[in-house]
């Protein structure tokens, strides 16, 4: 900061404006962050692009991020392997005899998925191909479709393992056992208002039911699932336990899937692991490079102190734990709207860091209250990346759907608050299952 | 030409993925079992990996348009859209331009260098930079030719 020619207000009018303008002439958003910090190193002499380029090194010179392919390609793996068509006829057989089945067992499945992969991006790509021609096919709205398939997406970053929570954890020195341990709560809390809202939607649009599963049906589906449903024990159990790290973990899951995939259901063939391989590397490459340039991004607002002189005015406010959780989660639900996830840790996160350290918040509250904030971002518009991508498969505009998908949210917003007011909701099963965790 | 280009990325993305996952697991591996040695250089050789795993994927996303945008426009003819677009590619044309010449610099600052644990040559990484804002100019040019003819000479609308 010494000698800049610059002053903190001048440089985030820059950054920030320039951002926002060519963000509105639709340049993607990667290019958007790293185009926004060129006019600095024209303007401050001991900085160069040179720094640009270092950073996003830094950025993708991570082990932490790593988990992120590792994520996407389990997801892959799991589709083109037949755990997913498994764990789909186990929902049927649970919940398809309730008003709206495809929808519930859309949910279902997604809580399923959520518990295997870290990746929202990655469950709202494959679910969308499975449910919204068929939900099309049964009578139900695109609308109502598209907008149930990516509000349940979030859930997979919410339910352990998360893509979120390991970079949450990297970033902000958090354990990542505990924050794993702390998302089941309120994962399940929000699929389990998502099933609720379902069912008010089939009451009273006559959405379809399917005849309920025998015993024995829902037995057999379960017992030929039970080596998919083993996944998210070894993971969160490795974690936890401390037999492997985060990335490492993620890891496990790739390797898990390829097994199941090639000698327990054995439906991969070549094309298929060539298909998910490059599937994997092109969703990675696109939301990663995001995160390097969204680091130099928030380098650069770190090197002006910019979120020091943004948060100078309400620090003073003294809001207290419920106050201040309120604050970040409406700050988070905002950025939401604009990044996606793992940029808005990297810049917002840190930047609220302090607050909730003052305001007295548990590292993890703090960490839950974000993660499931930003998770909701994933299909606010004008960039909710979840919503997107359902709409594209759907073939109609985000416009279309933002208004079920809105309706789907407020209950979810509900869970979001309990969150907030009830830090026990987050805390108590890493308290239960791994106090040290918790220090 | 290009597009030649582009499949023999699609096949070097889709092998650096696969590859990605076995320094990691011989990471683990090496940790339970005493069949293989700890070896040092896996975390690193993990991420080194990584790094151009991104940047290959970046370069493909340019070429498929798959870079996230977040479109705030009404509906507009095909020819002012075109137009729009053309704005845009002529940002990331710019950006292109900056990683290839600051991505040069970055390697030359590299090329007497080697990484901590393994030792490799650090150009070999940072040669990425150059290599990927190569890669999307030509793929961005291609886009931003095929706007210029629709926003000129489209339709009369």
């Amino acid at each position: 900061m010494m000698g800049a020619v610059l002053s903190s207000g001048q440089a985030a009018a820059i950054l920030f404006g320039t951002f926002f303008g060519l963000m509105f002439l639709r340049v993607p958003i990667a290019f958007a962050l790293g185009l926004a910090c060129l006019p600095i190193f024209v303007i401050e002499p001991r900085l160069t692009a040179q720094n640009l380029v270092q950073e996003t090194f830094n950025a993708f010179n991570s082990f932490i991020l790593l988990a992120v392919p590792f994520f996407l390609l389990t997801a892959n793996l799991m589709n083109v392997g037949g755990i997913t068509d498994r764990l789909m006829k186990l929902s049927r057989t649970m919940v398809g005899h309730f008003p709206g089945g495809l929808a519930q067992i859309n949910v279902v499945l997604s809580i399923f998925f959520a518990g295997i992969s870290g990746s929202s991006t990655a469950d709202a790509a494959s679910q969308s191909k499975i449910f919204i021609e068929a939900q099309r096919k049964e009578g139900y709205d695109d609308s109502f479709s598209v907008a149930i398939t990516a509000v349940s997406a979030v859930l997979a970053v919410i339910i352990p393992p998360s893509i979120l929570m390991i970079v949450w954890g990297g970033i902000l020195t958090v354990s990542i056992g505990s924050l794993f341990l702390a998302g089941i709560i309120p994962g399940l809390l929000i699929g389990l208002v998502q099933m609720a809202t379902v069912h008010v939607y089939a009451k009273r649009r006559g959405y379809p039911t399917y005849p309920r599963a025998t015993f024995n049906a829902f037995a057999v589906a379960m017992f030929v699932s039970i080596p998919a449903l083993m996944t998210p024990v070894i993971i969160i159990g490795g974690k936890i336990f401390g037999w492997f790290t985060a990335t490492e973990s993620a890891a496990i899951a790739v390797l898990y899937a390829a097994v199941l995939s090639l000698f327990v259901y054995r439906e991969m063939d070549f094309k298929g692991l060539y298909g998910a391989l490059l599937d994997t590397g092109r969703l990675a490459g696109v939301t990663l490079f995001c995160v390097g340039t969204a680091s130099a991004f928030g380098w650069l607002l770190a090197y002006y102190q910019i979120p020091k002189v943004i948060l100078a005015g309400v620090g003073a406010w003294d809001l207290g734990i419920t106050g201040t959780g309120i604050f970040i989660a409406v700050v988070f639900l905002i950025v939401g709207c604009f990044l996606d996830a793992i940029p808005a840790i990297i810049i917002v996160g840190t930047i609220l860091q302090p607050l909730a350290v003052k305001a007295g918040m548990h590292p993890v509250h703090f960490a839950m209250v974000g993660i499931v904030s930003l998770a909701f971002g994933l299909v606010t518009p004008p960039y909710g990346l979840c919503l997107m991508i359902a709409c594209s498969v759907a073939g109609i505009r985000i416009r279309d759907a933002i208004k079920d998908t809105m309706i789907m949210l407020i209950p979810m917003l509900g869970v979001l608050l309990l969150v907030i007011v009830w830090p026990e909701v987050s805390l108590i099963l890493p308290r239960l299952i791994s106090p040290e965790f918790l220090k | 030409m290009i597009s030649i280009l582009y499949r023999v990325l699609n096949v070097l993305l889709a092998t650096s993925v696969a590859i990605l996952i076995i320094p990691v697991s011989l990471q683990i591996f090496s940790r339970f079992t005493e069949v293989i040695p700890h070896y040092i250089w896996t975390e690193e050789m993990a991420r080194f990996l990584f790094v151009w795993t991104v940047m290959l994927g970046a370069a493909v996303g340019v070429r498929e348009q798959a870079h996230f945008d977040v479109d705030l426009w009404p509906d507009m003819s095909p020819r002012v859209n075109a137009g729009v677009k053309l704005i845009a590619s002529v940002a990331i044309l710019g950006f292109a331009l900056v990683f290839v010449w600051a991505g040069y610099e970055f390697t030359r600052f590299g090329w007497n260098r080697t990484s901590e644990l393994a030792d490799l040559p650090l150009w070999t990484i940072h040669i990425a930079w150059p290599v990927t804002g190569a890669l999307w100019f030509i793929f961005q040019g291609q886009h931003a030719a095929k706007q210029l003819r629709i926003a000129l000479g489209g339709s009369a609308s």
